[in-house]
């Protein structure tokens, strides 16, 4: 009975959660009516204030830190909270499922007064639309001299219909993914490093077959998940060359994967002849958050795969180094092979932007928070965050921070990047200094590799096509075609080969009818507008 | 006794029904006036004060979605599945465990039975990812050293069916079984005598004293099943669910979670919600109906 009770509570709380979050959120009442007003009024003197403010929790605080209280959240209280009387209290947002998390958030009411989930305009679009959002405009005017000058243009993209609502982070470095091969695997076969699709697959074949790792038959030849970092740099390498701009705006979709352009079923037919040749990581479809194909790559098992940018690298969570602990002589190295039916090495970049920094139209701290982000846009502040303290954390070679490899540094920066949320990365005025300046954030033996990764990521790039304004059937039907398309990935890529076009086909309509269709016919309109 | 007077020496008593009873209307009557962000064009920071009313607008999109279907009818299915397979679990083990004869050891074995009831769905599931791996599960790697090739238990839709109906055995099997032994306990044990003096050996025992003693029993928990059979829990087919079987784990909890918390569309969540309140009332009237024809007597 137990067991039954147990169930029913469940249910009722599944059905009742959304009722209640409902309910409690009509205290945001009519936002945009009061909110500048509200704002603008500063706390008298002497009296503290608290300022919520967000912060990713990816779940890896070193022993001793939490996300919300470790070295930079006492920096920040210090510098900048202490001084002008503020409290600064940091809200946990947990990285994995941020924008479901951010949605329940915003609905009743709990989000911190600077909160952001992602890096995609709809996010702050569809809240705008509702009302939830501030108004930003007069008070970054009024408190924002340094954050208008650092972030500049980017500032532009937070506006909806004229109005700013969000405030777009700025990115650095637009490269977006990294491919990654074992090089010793290749030297131990006498294989040259691979150039074109073709090879690639010739030569996970070999790895497969020779397994050069020596893995006892558990050999991953492509190490594979089911996020946007495996499958983006195959897909968009398959699209095909010479799109004209109106297929580049009517058939992209700001869900980011180029599911309606040419090529992308090849892409996926091939990734179909992968899995059945039992060349790619069989339970990729459980493997929502790269965990698996991490420890699979850490342990040696895997020939080659995909990934974001730098993370292959990095202190944490140290694949390569971890890699190079585990297996003697393993060499992780990047590699731009993916060609289309023109030869070019296609891949997608990043728009300029980083995450969408917003603030709740029920928020009573307007003025705190962007006081507290025109403090962090000043350029030595920032630079503090990013590199921590001159002599302690890093030292100065040529113009550039060589982080110093300390344990207390590794744990002071584990998280310093998700508190400078004004900007992903840090610019050095040119490409080529801000790759070496990233390069010099990781152990020395794998900085030639980082430029090497960064360089690739900019081969051929190719960017979304989008629109001033956003595009109504986007807000409404894109968070279920993510789904979707994960559906079809999934299942075209585990279909039989006979199978194949029948299981693409069918699923493609289905997207299609699940708001694809809708999506499409509002950008072919939205493009003919523009045209004009 | 005049009413006054009767209120008047029991007060205490009623008292003590306050606590529950504000318990019942504050935490489960008090949200669902919520239900009516089903009929609304429901607006996440205007609240349901300040939402448009559309009438039945959300459930005539609700009921065009095929993949509202999908959700039903695997609720459907899997629970059909469970109600065949997991419900006469309990039962067989119940009758098994009756006839130990060692009284420790079937202790030992009760209580084995009865631990896994006590993980949550999230650990289960952290295990059955470990054990049913493709490559480095361990029980194809079993298979393998047998020289079989691996079964994909987790990413083709009708291994993954096995795998659910099983592990929720595996779960539910062993707890199930103290109301059936409850129940056997109650039963006069003189039958069983006269049935062994009559020459009745172990299993005509079973089928002709302890399971009609158990049949009111039985068909009391049917009726609650049958009742539930549109609800589901949401955590064990999101857990073990994975989109490669989508085509069985999306059910219409998963479906209202998804689009509900992770579309932030409360309306055709909420009613989505309703609805299968409304079946699930609906269903469970008919199958107690149904019990009192058969037994004479119902649950409700």
């Amino acid at each position: 009975m137990g067991r039954k009770a147990k169930a029913k509570g469940t249910i009722a709380a599944a059905a009742l959660a959304g009722m209640l979050l409902a309910g409690c959120s009509s205290s945001g009442g009519d936002a945009s009516s009061g909110a500048a007003s509200q704002a603008a009024g500063s706390p008298a003197k002497g009296e503290q204030v608290t300022l919520k403010v967000g912060v990713f929790d990816r779940g890896n605080s070193p022993a001793g830190y939490t996300a919300t209280d470790n070295y930079w959240t006492q920096y920040v209280q210090e510098h900048f909270g202490d001084p002008n009387n503020i409290k600064v209290e940091f809200v946990p947002i947990p990285r994995t499922d941020a924008t479901d998390k951010v949605n329940v958030m915003m609905s009743s009411g709990d989000a911190p007064d600077i909160v952001f989930a992602n890096t995609n305009p709809l996010t702050s679009y569809g809240y705008a639309k509702d009302g939830g959002l501030m108004q930003l405009g007069q008070l970054i005017d009024q408190y924002g001299p340094n954050l208008k000058t650092y972030l500049g243009p980017a500032l532009e993209r937070g506006k909806f219909d004229g109005v700013q609502y969000a405030i777009p982070g700025r990115r650095v470095n637009t490269g977006k993914y990294e491919n990654l091969i074992r090089k010793d695997w290749l030297d131990k076969l006498n294989l040259p490093m691979p150039q074109t699709t073709e090879e690639v697959y010739e030569t996970l074949k070999a790895f497969k077959e020779k397994d050069p790792g020596q893995t006892g038959g558990k050999a991953i030849p492509l190490g594979f998940s089911l996020t946007a970092a495996s499958i983006e740099p195959i897909v968009w390498s398959f699209i095909q060359d010479g799109l004209t701009d109106e297929q580049r705006y009517t058939l992209s979709e700001n869900l980011g994967y180029p599911v309606l352009l040419p090529g992308h079923k090849e892409a996926v037919q091939f990734l179909n002849k992968l899995y059945n040749e039992g060349l790619m990581s069989p339970d990729f479809s459980l493997d929502k958050d790269e965990k698996q194909l991490f420890q699979d790559v850490m342990t040696g098992k895997v020939g080659m795969y995909s990934d974001n940018l730098g993370n292959a690298y990095n202190d944490t969570p140290g694949i390569a180094k971890v890699l190079t602990q585990n297996v003697a002589g393993a060499q992780l190295v990047p590699v731009d092979p993916y060609t289309n039916n023109a030869g070019k090495h296609l891949k997608p970049e990043y728009d300029p932007t980083g995450f969408y920094l917003m603030i709740p139209a029920s928020s009573k701290r307007g003025a705190e928070a962007i006081k507290y982000l025109d403090w962090m846009a000043q350029p030595d502040v920032l630079n503090t965050i990013l590199n921590g303290i001159e002599g302690e954390d890093y030292k100065l070679v040529d113009g550039l921070p060589q982080r110093i490899a300390s344990e207390e540094t590794t744990k002071r920066m584990y998280n310093a990047g998700d508190i400078a949320m004004i900007t992903q990365g840090q610019d050095f005025g040119s490409d080529e200094k801000n790759w070496e300046a990233a390069a010099a954030s990781v152990p020395e033996p794998f900085r030639k590799d980082v430029v090497d990764a960064y360089k690739m990521s900019m081969t051929d790039t190719i960017n979304y096509a989008n629109f001033t304004t956003p595009i109504e059937a986007e807000n409404k039907y894109i968070p279920a075609l993510q789904d979707k398309y994960n559906e079809l990935i999934v299942k075209s890529i585990m279909a039989k080969p006979q199978d194949f076009d029948k299981t693409y086909d069918g699923l493609m309509k289905d997207y299609m009818a699940s708001g694809g269709d809708a999506i499409e016919k509002e950008r072919k309109e939205a493009y003919k507008a523009m045209a004009q | 006794m005049s009413k006054l007077a009767y209120y008047r020496r029991n007060w205490q008593l009623y008292a003590l029904l306050v606590l529950p009873l504000a318990y019942f209307a504050i935490f489960k009557y008090g949200p669902m006036y919520g239900i009516v962000i089903a009929f609304q064009d429901f607006n996440l920071f205007k609240g349901v004060a300040g939402s448009d009313w559309v009438g039945l607008d959300v459930f005539r999109e609700v009921f065009g979605m095929s993949s509202f279907y999908k959700a039903l009818r695997n609720t459907f299915l899997l629970n059909l599945l469970d109600l065949a397979v997991s419900f006469p679990a309990p039962i067989v083990l119940a009758l098994l465990l009756n006839e130990l004869r060692g009284k420790r050891f079937k202790k030992f074995a009760q209580t084995t039975l009865y631990l896994p009831h006590f993980l949550s769905w999230v650990i289960i599931g952290g295990i059955m990812y470990q054990v049913f791996a493709t490559n480095t599960g361990i029980v194809n790697l079993l298979l393998g050293r047998l020289g079989m090739a691996p079964i994909p238990f987790l990413t083709d839709k009708y291994d993954w069916l096995l795998t659910y109906l099983a592990v929720g055995v595996w779960q539910s099997a062993g707890w199930g079984t103290i109301i059936y032994l409850a129940a056997i306990a109650g039963i006069n044990k003189e039958l069983h005598e006269a049935a062994a003096v009559d020459g009745a050996g172990r299993l005509r025992r079973m089928r002709s004293v302890t399971l009609p003693g158990i049949r009111s029993t039985i068909v009391v928990l049917l009726v609650l099943k049958i009742g539930e059979i549109v609800q589901i829990g949401f955590d064990r087919p999101y857990v073990l669910g994975n989109v490669s079987v989508n085509d069985f784990s999306e059910v219409i909890s998963t479906f209202v979670y998804k689009t509900g918390i992770q579309t932030a569309d409360f309306s055709t969540a909420t009613a989505v919600g309703l609805f299968q309140a409304v079946v699930g009332i609906a269903l469970l009237l008919a199958s107690n109906y149904a019990a009192k024809k058969i037994d004479g007597h119902g649950v409700v």
